[in-house]
Order: structure tokens, then sequence, then C-alpha cells
């Protein structure tokens, strides 16, 4: 394929985006914050999973589909996160809401790791050798078991927020929710941004883009510590709602189910992240109790969105209702 | 105990050699990291089983039944699952592979997830020993089918018409097509290869461990390791880089940590990628475009 592709179709003149209307946004965050008056626990639980992987999802995607890298380190930034979290609770006594930030810092060094292969290999090079980053961490997880309980797991405690420790699943809720909110309006801000450009003209021919004066080792370094930021930070919260983690938690699977939500929702798409992450967190939990259909299903709804609609979920939707485009699917790749 | 280690670690390299192998024919003809390889060696072994257990067939014609099923199996794939995607990105065949092997892994569990099956014993004679080495049966069984197979494919890819025809086609697809060459049902033929490839290693693993939804994926990075030690898409590089992962592994198990067994496909994996990339017998400049 040659990296000339005419340029037109890409400049095409739109209407200036315009902002949702501000009684859409509030009335979304009055239904939002008033959630846990009408669903049982089970329920609040689900909920509280679909946030933290749509939050998964949006980190993820920052790679995968606004720079394009094939990079399979994600469930390692989400291993991180949890771990540094859970133990900065429970073996140093930090409180929850104290570790959060610098958990996401964590992350992000680890993302900046990912990137020095990234600089160097890439497509298939990059997935495997990044996919070995998470499963030498399992390794570590399972082999230092004096600090991180080995193949057991270590229990989180309540997370502490403000002095206040957390029991129920609606106070959890409420964290979920305040976190994944803002780093989904910073994320969304950052990619409209010249950076967001920056990882789309990378994407497109590195070259080009090196030629305008972008360096892409630091575009590319970027978007992988901003990526392990958000994920770690997912881990951090997959911690407190889970109220156990076990270094099985972080296997291939757990990647491959990333990987999942953000194929589903669409590559390059923010709230496709987010559609992605409620199918794939709320279907399987209602096929749980039978051995091997979680996975068949999970199989049969990748294969069904791989070949009827490759631009997963928010492509589709976008096609038939052009006007969502602007509003809520931007940033198309 | 020094022999005894690279025995073992030629028996199990073996293994990990035509994994390598199946992958590298398909890599090499259709330009697709199969990241569901892993799992067609699992149907292989538990297609096998089935024959045994439930049809009752003697394991030899169990075998060959159970290649010819999933020799089906990559036609199906390739059929169903691939061809329609036209030619979709490396991400979204990435997620095709990725979602074939859940299915499988999930159907296997639906009718087997609760048991670990173990294949009756095939060959029960007694081990050899060799000047203190202690070689079993099925070591060599293993090694020398995987020694035949490899011989017979690698003449037959570089001397046979069919050989030439894939060749062809892997070099330059669009040429290929011109000449007349069929290029979908080449595809199809290599992917069928690639599965059957894939089985004879899980039958040769399934008398000697055990048969479990989950057996493919560790199978999987050995032989991730394996491809990338020996240089992505070279045949000798692949078989040489299995049976060398084989036997590293074991030596490290045996000398510094067994729990490094585990892991030692990973390690292998990123040095080799980081140092030389392009594998003990890879070629430098290999871009598809």
């Amino acid at each position: 394929m040659s990296d000339l592709e005419p340029i037109a179709p890409r400049y095409v003149v739109r209407p200036r985006r315009r902002a949702s209307p501000i009684w859409l946004v509030v009335a979304a965050l009055a239904a939002l914050l008033m959630l846990p008056i009408f669903v049982n626990s089970y329920t609040q639980y689900i909920v509280n999973t679909i946030l933290l992987y749509s939050l998964v999802g949006l980190g993820f995607n920052i790679v995968l589909g606004y720079l394009g890298q094939l990079a399979f380190a994600n469930a390692a930034f989400f291993g991180v996160g949890a771990y540094v979290s859970t133990l900065a609770a429970a073996r140093l006594g930090i409180p929850f809401w104290i570790s959060l930030l610098p958990c996401g810092v964590f992350g992000g060094m680890v993302g900046l790791l990912v990137a020095l292969p990234a600089l160097r290999l890439e497509r298939y090079y990059l997935a495997i050798v990044t996919l070995t980053m998470g499963e030498l961490l399992r390794w570590a997880y399972i082999h230092t078991d004096a600090i991180t309980g080995g193949s057991s797991g270590v229990a989180v405690p309540d997370p502490i927020v403000f002095g206040h420790a957390l029991t129920t699943d609606a106070q959890k809720y409420y964290v979920c929710l305040a976190v994944t909110v803002s780093l989904y309006w910073i994320t969304r801000n950052l990619l409209r941004s010249r950076l967001g450009r920056a990882l789309n003209a990378v994407r497109q021919n590195e070259l080009a883009a090196a030629s305008l004066g972008l360096s892409p080792v630091r575009v590319k370094m970027i978007a992988f510590a901003w990526s392990g930021f958000i994920v770690a930070i997912a881990g951090a919260l997959f911690s407190i709602v889970l109220g156990r983690i076990t270094p099985d938690s972080f296997d291939l699977t757990q990647l491959l189910l990333h990987f999942a939500i953000v194929m589903i929702g669409g590559l390059g798409s923010l709230a496709g992240s987010l559609i992605g992450a409620v199918l794939l967190t709320a279907a399987p939990e209602l096929l749980r109790n039978v051995a091997g259909v979680q996975e068949i299903a999970f199989a049969m709804l990748l294969i069904l969105v791989l070949l009827l609609m490759p631009q997963g979920l928010s492509g589709l939707l976008t096609r038939y209702v052009p006007a969502l485009r602007d509003r809520f699917f931007g940033e198309e790749p | 105990m020094f022999l005894q280690l690279v025995t073992s670690g030629i028996s199990q390299g073996s293994i990990y050699a035509l994994v390598a192998l199946g992958m590298t024919v398909l890599f090499r003809a259709t330009a697709i990291v199969n990241f569901g390889h892993g799992e067609l060696f699992m149907l292989g072994a538990l297609f096998a089983y089935i024959f045994v257990q439930v049809v009752g067939l003697g394991f030899v014609p169990a075998a060959v039944a159970s290649i010819c099923v999933m020799f089906l199996v990559g036609l199906a794939i390739e059929r169903l699952l691939i061809r329609p995607m036209g030619d979709a990105s490396h991400m979204s065949t990435a997620m095709m592979t990725v979602a074939f092997s859940f299915l499988f892994k999930g159907l296997a569990r639906y009718r087997y997830g609760g048991d670990v099956l173990s294949m009756p014993p095939v060959f029960s004679y007694p081990p050899i020993e060799v000047g203190g080495v202690v070689v079993t049966v099925q070591d060599v069984i293993i090694a020398g089918v995987t020694l035949g197979l490899v011989a017979v494919f690698l003449t037959t890819f570089r001397f046979s018409r069919f050989g030439r025809i894939a060749q062809a086609a892997s070099q330059a697809p669009r040429g290929a097509v011109l000449v007349g060459i069929n290029l979908p049902a080449l595809h199809g033929a290599m992917w069928g290869i690639s599965a059957a490839l894939g089985a004879v290693a899980g039958i040769l693993t399934a008398p000697i461990s055990l048969i479990y939804p989950d057996m493919g994926g560790g199978v999987l990075m050995r032989a991730f390791a394996a491809m990338t030690l020996g240089g992505f898409g070279n045949f000798g590089g692949a078989v040489l880089g299995g049976l060398l992962v084989g036997i590293m592994e074991q030596l490290a198990g045996g000398y510094i940590s067994s729990s490094l067994i585990d892991i030692f496909a990973y390690i292998v994996i990123v040095v080799v990628l980081l140092v030389f990339p392009s594998g003990l017998f890879g070629s430098k400049a290999t871009v598809r475009v």
C-alpha cells in the first residue's frame, strides 16, 4: 500500500463542532449521580466494572487507535496500577486517594519503558515483545510472595478517601465515576489539541510528520506514557472494586478482554471504548455460570464485529447517524 | 545431569519446533501471525483423545483421523473467517485469530471443562538407558517424527512443484496471480497444513501430558520465542529455534531454578528482539508492504 493517499477527503470542511447542549450534560450527570438509589448492590458492582473498563479502553485506544501501534502491554499497566495501589494501602498504610496519582505515574513510567521497543520494532515484533511484558510481571508477582502474597494474591483493604473508609459498592461507584469522567474529559481535550493531531500525523505517515518538524520519538513516548497512566489508574480502581487481586487477574485473558473492548467499540473512538466496555463486561456477567459459554459468546461477538463492521460499533453508528459523529464520536482516525 | 537435561530438552524442543514450523508456514504464505495456533495444538490433542476414548480407535488411526479433521478446521478458518475480511489491516486479522482461539477454547471448556483429561499410555516399553542417560520411547518417537516431518517439509518446499508455487506466491502475490496461481486456494491449503502441523505437535504431546482447554497458551509463547530466535519467517530457523528454546529452558530449569522454565521463552523473546531483532538466520530487511 502506498503512503500517498488522496488528501481531499481528509480535509472536508465540516460545520464547526458544536458542544453538546449544556442541559444534556447536566441531565446525564444527574442521572449518573442518582444511579445508586435505583440499583441493587450486584448491579452496582457491574456498573463499577463497566466504568473502570471504559477507562481501560480509553487508555488502550490512545496507543492502538490513535498512535496505531500494535502494543500488547496493557495488562502490564493494569497490573502495575492494581498492585501499586493495593500494596501501598496494605503494606505501607497509604490511603487510596493519596496513592492514586503516584500509581498513575508508575504506570506512565512502565509506559515509557514499553515505548523504547516501540521506537525500534514494528507490527508483530512489537506485539510479541510487549506481550511478554505482562507475563514477566505476572511471574514477578508470583515469585515475590513475601510482598505480593504470591499466587494466592492480596486482599485489598477498604479504600480510604479523605479519611473515610469506603465499604459499599455505591461509595466506590462515586470514586470510579469521578475518576473516569475527569480522565475522559482530559483525554478528549488532549486528543483535540496539537498533541492529538500529532498522534494522527505520526500514525498516518511517520516520515511526513517528521518533515513537518514533529518528533515521532517524542510523540510516541508521550502517547505510551499517557496510556500507561490511565490504564494504571483503571487498575487501581479494579483492585478496590474487586477487593482481592491475584496474579492470574492480569494474564493473557485480561489483555484480550482489553483488546476486544477497543476493537469492538472502534479504533480511535473514545465513546466506542465505552460501548465496548458495556457490552463486554455486562454480557459475560450474565453467562458466568456455564463453563465455556462466556468465551464462546465473546468470540462470536468479536467475529461478527470483525466481519460485518470493521470500524467497530461506533463506526456503524456514525455511518447511519452522521450527526452523532460531531457530537460524540469525533476524532475519527 | 547435563546430557539428561539436553535429552529432555530435545524432546520438548521438538514439540516447540513443530508448532513454530506450523506458524511459519502460515506467516510465509499469508503474512498472518496466528495468535490462535496454540488452540489448534490443543484441538489436535483433544480430537486424538476423543477418537481413542469415545470412538475406540487405536492410537495411530486416531492420530491420523485427528490430523485430517484439523486440516479441515484450517480450511474452514480460512474460508469462513479470514477470506471474508478481504485485505483488512494486520490489527484486524490479529484480532480475528484471537477471536477463533477463544471460540475453540470455549468449545473445549463447554464439553470437557470440568476435568483434566489424560490419554491412556500408548507405548509402555521400559525406558532405555544409554551411557547414564535415561531415554523414554516417547522421547525417541517425538524427536524422530519431528525430524522426519521437518525433512519432508523442507524438501517438499524447496523442490516440488507445489513448494515452488507456494514460494512464488509468498514472494510476489500479485505476480503469482498474474501467472495463474489460485491464491485463495493456496492460502486455504496453507491454513490447513499449518493446522495439521499444530495437531501433530498436540498429538505427540498428548500421551505424556494432560489435555485441558488452556494447554495451548504456553506452547504458543514458546513458538514465538523459537520463531524470533531463528529469524521470523525462516523454516530452518523456526525448527532450530524450537530445539534451542527447549534445551536452554531445561538447562536453565536444571541449573538455576525450576521456576525459570515458565518464563524462559519470554526472556529469549525480549533479549533477541532488543539485541539482534533479525534472529539467528533471519534476513535483515524484511519489510512486507
